[in-house]
């Protein structure tokens, strides 16, 4: 697994860390049973304190992502769905998040964005429909 | 339950050489198990603060406490208990690497002698060569091995990586994080100081800036990385006054300011868009920006 930290996200690295294992669990770059890297050369690759790097995997440990095997490691949880389905809400939200802050400075009002919104959901809902009509040709 | 011993406490340190304040009323307090920098320019007052931890200077007023001893009074138990590389690094020029190692070791109560051989090998010295025929990044590997076989619970770093090419100082750093924080990391405690922050950046949980003697600005590394934001606004025509007293410092530039803001991010934001700027941006910053950023205000 490749990790990349960024210094200018301004967020924190052990939340950068734990949110790239999350999205390698979503996609499944890493699978259930697998096992995450061993703290001292992830640390030394990405040079970062161990602190950090443990703080990461406790986080994810908190949130029922990981398992510890004493001695043998950390390894990704295998019944993680819930998972799956919150990783997708966050990244979803993010982006939602990045349209109202862009409508509040195109001052597009919120009754007229949501209208908006249900507008081009219609809108992708009749292309599926077109293309799936289109497909049966 | 009792709060455990600062493994530094430094409280309202001054020194001065004559008439010239080196430190002037520095306090922080390193706990045990983390990585604290010490950022300042050259000339800030670092090394005479490292200087007062290791009893190389006397306080002139304030106090400096390692694991709750006075370097002054207590000072081969204080020794004991740290490991120290200096900003120059010296050796006796005579002596070959091995030599040396088993002078320095001498000294010591403990010396891992797997580690030793694992970073001799790494770092590819020869044990044989004589000190005075090594450049610069290899007496600092010697210094750094010196520092970490005896595993102490506080290592302490002056300006390690200034001088040193790239490869080494980042093989210096993986050094640290490696072989010196193996074994129990609760009580692996680094003080580093230097001016070059961006590879300290990782290793860092804490820091404080010092300029000019004084403790400017400390924080824990994810909470500067959470406030510190720059904002940069363009307008129309030349902005109007806007109350950016909460921000650390503005600059104007024809139409265009650039705040720097210290937690009041959001707030800011929010004053520069009630007066409808043509684009507005918000960048979070690397340590060393912010160390530049809280230097210029």
């Amino acid at each position: 697994m490749i990790f990349q930290i960024n210094f200018k996200s301004g967020m924190p690295i052990y939340l950068q860390l734990a949110d790239q294992i999350k999205a390698a669990a979503a996609s499944g770059a890493l699978r259930p049973g697998e096992a995450l890297p061993s703290i001292r050369p992830l640390a030394e690759e990405l040079r970062v304190n161990r602190n950090t790097i443990a703080k990461a995997y406790s986080e994810l440990e908190s949130l029922g992502v990981i398992e510890t095997l004493p001695g043998r490691g950390c390894f990704l949880k295998e019944n993680h769905s819930d998972l799956r389905k919150e990783v997708r809400r966050k990244l979803l939200i993010e982006e939602i998040d990045q349209a109202i802050v862009q409508a509040h400075h195109l001052q597009v009002p919120r009754p007229e964005f949501l209208e908006l919104v249900q507008e081009r959901m219609d809108a992708l809902d009749e292309k599926r429909r077109a293309n799936v009509i289109h497909k049966e040709d | 339950m009792d709060s455990p011993t600062p493994a530094i406490q430094i409280e309202n340190l001054a020194y001065a050489y004559g008439r010239t304040e080196a430190v002037h009323d520095l306090s922080l307090t390193v706990q045990p198990g983390r990585c604290y920098g010490l950022f300042g320019r050259n000339g800030a007052g670092k090394t005479t603060t490292m200087k007062c931890l290791l009893n190389l200077l006397r306080p002139q007023r304030g106090q400096v406490r390692v694991f709750g001893l006075d370097p002054a009074k207590a000072e081969v138990a204080v020794k004991s208990r740290l490991a120290y590389v200096p900003d120059q690094v010296v050796f006796y020029p005579w002596m070959s690497v091995r030599e040396t190692l088993d002078y320095l070791a001498s000294f010591r109560e403990r010396w891992n002698q797997k580690t030793e051989e694992e970073l001799l090998e790494r770092f590819r010295l020869d044990p044989a060569q004589r000190t005075d025929g090594l450049s610069k990044g290899q007496r600092t590997q010697v210094a750094l091995i010196a520092a970490i076989c005896p595993e102490t619970d506080l290592l302490v770093l002056d300006e390690p990586t200034s001088g040193l090419d790239p490869i080494v100082r980042r093989e210096f750093i993986e050094t640290v994080i490696g072989a010196y924080q193996e074994g129990n990391p609760g009580n692996r405690t680094i003080f580093v100081s230097t001016h070059l922050i961006t590879e300290f950046e990782g290793l860092i949980d804490e820091f404080t800036i010092i300029d000019r003697g004084r403790d400017v600005l400390t924080l824990d590394s994810d909470q500067a990385r959470e406030r510190f934001r720059k904002i940069r606004a363009r307008f129309a025509q030349a902005p109007p006054e806007i109350d950016l007293k909460a921000a650390l410092r503005v600059r104007r530039e024809g139409r265009e300011l650039e705040v720097i803001a210290n937690g009041a991010g959001p707030e800011l934001l929010e004053r520069l868009r009630q007066h409808n700027p043509e684009t507005l941006t918000t960048e979070a910053l690397t340590l060393e920006e912010i160390f530049v950023a809280a230097l210029k205000t």
